[in-house]
């Protein structure tokens, strides 16, 4: 393990920036679809939805790079872990609810085409949202890992202990 | 416990990787924020009030009120189109409802470019008929290069517009900002999905009364179409 460890942990930030990362371009090139997609989870007020919908994809891309890199770990995993979390409560609501949308995390949000509840669908989101909130916790864990910009930088000066 | 490596720590470089991260998202979502608002001065196509949405507007006078937010890249507004644009375009024609048409283009450039030659058929009095043929004409694939300038002109000739009035509306791209305003107004409405139809400031049945005429037609007439 001991050995193996800083592999996971490089492995796990590509896994979850990655993921983040796409899902953030994705949505980038479109804003209006990307606050539609936000606005379809009726949690949020209207305005407060939008502007959502229109940072959300660069926030996604942030932390995606600062994953990616290695930056700061132990932080830029725990605002990757919360927006995961964010989603999962999100689209567990709108299950709960019965609201016939997509996810839209990776663009291509809003109502479903043919109107109706996608349960499969909700479930697999779900269960992938719960492993990357998994992989935060791990990289929140055992932020030292191979490639990672901070591996320099000694826990002391994570500012975290 | 994560094992303190023994390289000295370098939080310089950190610093800088973050600083320059926190410019592309801070810039990234101030500049997104401020092209999603509405532009008070621009220019508007004929028959377009921002009282109306900034929709396309017939009959203005007349009730019912039916809206129509659409994108003419959307596949199942090209389907709705083909189902109902007949009864429509008729109730346009008998002037029994003040229909507005909302040409969205939330998906994506070749959206814009097909909103933009709609309102300039508009200003020739035509959109029906280029409405029509848009749908008659979408394109398989989203985005695909399909949708340019001298497509949606050859459209027009085929619908009988022509003029360099017409052209020059097309490649100039006059009503891009009038585009972006629909997008604005639909989102603070909450407009979801294409198409979405309200009568009277009420979203019709997406399940139910979309893409069956005959219930279609039945909602309008609760609605007050004669």
């Amino acid at each position: 393990m001991k050995k193996l460890q800083p592999w996971l942990t490089f492995i796990a930030r590509l896994i979850l920036g990655g993921t983040l990362l796409a899902a953030g371009l994705l949505k980038i090139k479109n804003p209006s679809e990307a606050a539609a997609s936000v606005r379809v989870y009726k949690m949020l007020p209207v305005t407060l939805a939008n502007i959502l919908g229109y940072s959300l994809p660069w926030l996604e891309i942030g932390i995606a790079l600062l994953i990616i890199l290695g930056i700061a770990l132990k932080k830029s995993a725990l605002a990757g872990g919360i927006l995961m979390t964010m989603f999962i409560i999100a689209i567990g609501q709108a299950w709960a609810r019965g609201l016939a949308i997509n996810c839209g995390c990776f663009g291509n949000g809003g109502v479903t085409e043919d109107g109706k509840v996608h349960a499969l669908t909700y479930f697999t989101e779900i269960v992938r949202d719960i492993g990357l909130v998994v992989l935060a916790g791990f990289l929140y864990r055992f932020p030292q890992g191979k490639l990672g910009l901070d591996k320099f930088v000694t826990e002391e000066n994570d500012g975290n202990k | 416990m994560a094992t303190s490596n023994s390289g000295k720590p370098d939080k310089g470089l950190r610093s800088t990787v973050i600083g320059m991260v926190a410019f592309v998202v801070i810039v990234g979502i101030g500049f997104t924020l401020i092209s999603n608002h509405s532009k008070s001065v621009l220019k508007l196509p004929a028959t377009v009030s921002k009282a109306d949405g900034y929709g396309i507007v017939f009959n203005p006078t007349a009730k019912p009120v039916i809206d129509i937010w659409e994108d003419f890249q959307c596949p199942v507004c090209q389907r709705f189109e083909a189902i109902n644009s007949t009864y429509i375009n008729q109730v346009v024609a008998a002037g029994k409802a003040k229909v507005v048409f909302h040409p969205m283009s939330f998906i994506g450039q070749e959206s814009v470019l097909a909103a933009n030659a709609a309102a300039c058929a508009n200003d020739q009095g035509k959109f029906l008929a280029y409405h029509t043929l848009l749908y008659q004409n979408q394109s398989p694939t989203e985005n695909s290069g399909k949708i340019n300038s001298d497509f949606l002109t050859q459209l027009g000739g085929a619908g009988g517009i022509s003029g360099s009035k017409f052209t020059s509306c097309i490649t100039n791209l006059t009503y891009q900002s009038w585009t972006k305003n629909i997008e604005v107004d639909a989102a603070s409405k909450n407009i979801n999905s294409t198409p979405t139809v309200f009568v009277n400031g009420k979203e019709i049945d997406r399940k139910t009364q979309y893409m069956d005429p005959v219930a279609f037609q039945a909602v309008l007439a609760a609605g007050g179409v004669k």
